[in-house]
């Protein structure tokens, strides 16, 4: 199996979110991908890590986020947003549309939606006080071949 | 970001990034444009965005619930095609979005 991956560590801080987003578009171009399946995997990913940045973390300590993207057999992305903070007591509510635990922040709720409908496979394991991996997976063998 | 207010009509450009951090910041910006002018119609024109994720969902449904208060209007447009698709998704009711 050929593997390629990249993995970034990060202060869990809201200005980041983009230099991350950029640094693993650009490694994911290195891909015979579809600008529109790159999008999304952008999309999906900024989602991802905004949740963590937002609501892992209460306090404003040196917390940090660990980004991986993992290109599989030039066929499979995979994206890990680890955090080590509070943790989703009740996945399936976070996971709900429109629902947000801020709505004074003005969240429109739609992070996982947008997850879910961008990616093939969002996985989330959380443990409370610990933290949570979010598991975002897309092949891109299928899609290329879907617009063939 | 530019802006223009003509006879009652206010049009913000925005433009690269919304994501949560350019959000935060863009919010206060158009909310103080919309008390200045309290226009009756606000036009919101993506033509200049680039990305976008829920963050710039939030945005548009902040506006427009400011706007319905001011009993105006609102219309977003120019969304490029990866943008609509966001829009699309979340479901939400802008008979106003417009795709000039």
């Amino acid at each position: 199996m050929n593997e390629n991956y990249i993995k970034i560590e990060s202060k869990s801080n809201v200005e980041n979110i983009a230099p991350i987003r950029i640094c693993i578009a650009t490694f994911l171009s290195s891909l015979n991908i579809h600008i529109d399946d790159l999008m999304d995997v952008k999309t999906a990913l900024s989602e991802a890590v905004t949740n963590a940045v937002d609501h892992a973390y209460e306090n404003g300590e040196d917390n940090k986020i660990v980004v991986e993207a993992k290109i599989k057999d030039n066929e499979r992305i995979i994206i890990i947003v680890k955090d080590f903070g509070k943790g989703i007591e009740d996945i399936s509510l976070a996971m709900t549309p429109m629902y947000t635990s801020k709505p004074e922040n003005e969240h429109a709720g739609m992070g996982f939606t947008i997850m879910e409908s961008f990616m093939d496979e969002v996985i989330v394991d959380s443990v409370v006080a610990n933290g949570t991996t979010i598991t975002l997976t897309k092949d891109i063998k299928r899609t290329i071949s879907n617009k063939v | 970001m530019k802006y223009n207010y003509e006879n009652g009509k206010l049009t913000i450009y925005l433009e690269e990034e919304l994501d949560i951090s350019s959000c935060k910041i863009i919010r206060g910006v158009i909310d103080g444009y919309i008390m200045k002018y309290q226009p009756y119609e606000l036009v919101l024109d993506l033509s200049g965005v680039k990305f976008m994720d829920s963050s710039g969902i939030g945005l548009i449904i902040g506006r427009y619930n400011l706007i319905k208060l001011l009993d105006s209007k609102m219309k977003v447009v120019n969304a490029a095609d990866n943008i609509k698709r966001i829009i699309e998704l979340s479901n939400i009711k802008l008979e106003c979005v417009q795709y000039e």
